[in-house]
């Protein structure tokens, strides 16, 4: 593999770097938003503060990801954030649902956090080296984020009882949608010729379904093994409208103007 | 969830003394450093956390044993006046020095 930098890429492989970072930043800025709709009511003052946090570090990690895409395409980064409407965004339709109860968004971020885990490994190794780059330092906070999410999970999941149901029901509902965290990109192609993306996304869906299956066998029984969807990143949903409608508040009120 | 209540002390710079920085409730060991990490780390102001349940600490706070009521200025150096004779050792170390430049 070559290495290369964005500004020597050509038209071709400048689109394909573009729609994968779409994809991982809408992702990571969608989660944060509705994660950071517990700040306030999480179950206890101390997780309230680490779910904010966390939450807070996905939004760090969306903002990196858009103003490296908004340097490839000469864009705006805060204009890619907020300035698209809600049919223009890419992010997996795991993360079209709303908040849902303390058991649903543990579910989720569990289904996310080792889903990005196994992505952000492959990005790490990347042929285009400021996304590598990126990839890697992403990895060290999100190794930290991984290990909450795991410790929640298995805490709902032993406890029994009210918890451990509301969790089984919460997989159940967001299983088939977490696939898409691993929804074939239209560039695919491109993106794995160039070492942009170093394994295509049905290895890395592979990688993740071996790994996540035996611990999730263990709280929902019988979920189906499903292959990611087409418009697995361009479905959306009205959960995901208002969200839109919420974050894009402040922006809409003026337009431009310099915070 | 039954709570324990963890005491947290942080290190600000390596080498530093390890200060008490406050405590956090968690139901375990696990969640106990996630939450001392989000609130005495999550912006970056630590190098190094020491999470210790509250009930591991043994402490020692009785008047009669640290504060003893009898007179204690004997124990304390103040009577003994070193300054001149550390004068007097920098200035040999610094002439043994200035004899010896190449060491």
């Amino acid at each position: 593999m070559v290495e290369q930098s964005a500004v020597t890429l050509d038209a071709t492989a400048r689109g394909a770097l573009a729609e994968l970072l779409l994809s991982v930043a809408d992702d990571e800025f969608v989660i944060g938003f509705w994660d950071s709709e517990w700040t306030g009511i999480a179950p206890m003052l101390e997780e309230d503060v680490a779910t904010s946090s966390i939450a807070q570090d996905e939004i760090g990690h969306a903002r990196a990801l858009y103003e490296m895409l908004a340097e490839l395409t000469g864009d705006d980064a805060d204009r890619i954030a907020y300035g698209r409407d809600a049919d223009g965004f890419r992010h997996a339709s795991l993360l079209n649902h709303a908040r849902g109860d303390w058991a649903f968004s543990v579910a989720r971020r569990y289904l996310y956090e080792t889903a990005d885990a196994v992505r952000l490994a492959a990005l790490a190794r990347s042929a285009d080296p400021s996304l590598a780059a990126l990839a890697g330092k992403m990895r060290r906070e999100e190794t930290y984020h991984l290990l909450h999410a795991d410790a929640w999970l298995s805490r709902l999941a032993e406890g029994g009882g009210e918890g451990r149901e509301r969790l089984a029901a919460a997989l159940s509902v967001l299983w088939a949608d977490a696939q898409d965290v691993f929804a074939p990109l239209a560039s695919e192609e491109e993106l794995v010729r160039s070492g942009m993306l170093p394994e295509p996304m049905r290895a890395l869906h592979a990688e993740w379904h071996s790994r996540v299956r035996p611990i999730l066998d263990a709280v929902a029984a019988d979920l189906p093994a499903l292959a990611p969807s087409l418009d697995g990143r361009t479905r959306r949903t009205d959960d995901f409208r208002w969200l839109h409608g919420e974050f894009t508040s402040v922006y809409r009120s003026e337009e431009g103007a310099l915070w | 969830m039954t709570e324990r209540i963890w005491e947290v002390f942080r290190q600000e710079a390596d080498g530093d003394p390890m200060v008490h920085a406050g405590n956090v409730n968690a139901p375990d060991d696990e969640l106990a450093v996630h939450y001392a990490r989000e609130l005495y780390s999550r912006r970056g102001e630590s190098h190094r956390l020491w999470v210790v349940p509250r009930d591991a600490i043994t402490e020692l706070g009785d008047p009669d044993l640290l504060r003893p009521p009898f007179d204690r200025t004997h124990k304390k150096p103040g009577g003994y006046i070193i300054k001149h004779k550390l004068e007097a050792a920098k200035q040999r170390a610094a002439a043994e020095a200035g004899e010896a430049p190449d060491g």
